[in-house]
């Protein structure tokens, strides 16, 4: 229907109110209205039987899915937020643990050190010691080497000038001694 | 063959026959080639010294870096009879030039060394 077409029935009818009625002068066709009415129910029917039901549906899902993602979120962001308290209580743990290693790492270094200066100072004493050895052997040594060549001089020596010095007369004193005392 | 008789009764028998003045030499030779001891001659005639010396009759080594003199002699003689007691003295002298002085004195069972070399080697042996 065009415009044209429904001023003219309007205009027909303003022309003519008690012929057409009151519809009729309010530029209604009854009968188009029952079609249009019964067009419309049939289309509400149509709708509500197989239109609204896919649309309720996919909302329904969406809204299904909009949930299981709010879900999903909440319990993402609550293991998020346990994940966050055991990477903290983690680290605390490893803090602790790693002060722990720390303190632990200074003794036994502070042990090490003062078990290294204690080697260090007894070998030193030790070294020391051997040198003291060595020397007091050494001068033994030389003590001894000194008392044998002084004997071996003595006796050379010796046995040179009583060789050049030795007579009869003497050889008899020497001998005469000899018995005398070994009597 | 001669009887094998012990080194003790062969000195003992040529002890007695020294002291009665009989010349061994040959006899006891004759013997030891007899029973064929040869070997033994020098400790036969050691027993022998010592069966003299038993009987007061002493024979010493005496060695000396020069003659010995009379002086000396009679020193070694009284020595030799204060320390053993011999009535006769037999002195057999050896000289040796490496003793440079002193004398030593080889008895039986005894032996004196107051050389001068002696005295040196103790000097030495003093050496640590």
């Amino acid at each position: 229907m065009d415009y044209s077409t429904s001023f003219n029935t309007f205009a027909n009818a303003a022309a003519d109110p008690e012929k057409t009625g009151i519809l009729a002068s309010l530029g209604i066709d009854w009968m188009l209205l029952a079609f249009q009415t019964i067009a419309f129910l049939i289309l509400v029917v149509l709708l509500g039987k197989f239109v609204y039901p896919v649309f309720v549906r996919i909302i329904d899902e969406r809204q299904e899915k909009i949930d299981a993602a709010t879900n999903a979120a909440e319990q993402a962001e609550q293991t998020a937020a346990a994940a966050q308290e055991d990477v903290a209580k983690l680290l605390k743990e490893a803090r602790k643990e790693a002060s722990a290693i720390v303190a632990t790492a200074k003794d036994e270094a502070n042990a090490a050190i003062e078990a290294s200066e204690k080697k260090a100072k007894s070998r030193a004493e030790k070294i020391v010691a051997d040198a003291h050895d060595q020397i007091e052997k050494d001068v033994i040594a030389a003590r001894k080497t000194l008392h044998n060549d002084t004997i071996d001089l003595v006796a050379m020596a010796t046995e040179k000038i009583i060789g050049k010095t030795m007579t009869g007369a003497i050889d008899d004193k020497v001998i005469a001694a000899a018995v005398k005392e070994a009597k | 063959m001669a009887i094998r008789l012990s080194r003790r009764k062969i000195a003992s028998y040529y002890a007695d026959e020294l002291i009665a003045g009989r010349d061994i030499v040959r006899s006891l030779a004759a013997y030891l080639v007899d029973s064929r001891r040869l070997r033994e001659i020098e400790l036969i005639v050691r027993d022998i010294e010592s069966a003299l010396a038993d009987r007061g009759v002493v024979v010493a080594d005496v060695t000396t870096s020069r003659s010995l003199t009379d002086q000396a002699k009679t020193a070694i003689q009284t020595y030799i009879k204060a320390t053993t007691g011999a009535k006769s003295i037999e002195l057999r002298q050896l000289i040796d030039d490496d003793l440079i002085g002193g004398v030593k004195v080889a008895v039986p069972g005894r032996e004196l060394d107051a050389t001068i070399r002696h005295r040196l080697n103790l000097l030495k042996a003093t050496k640590v």
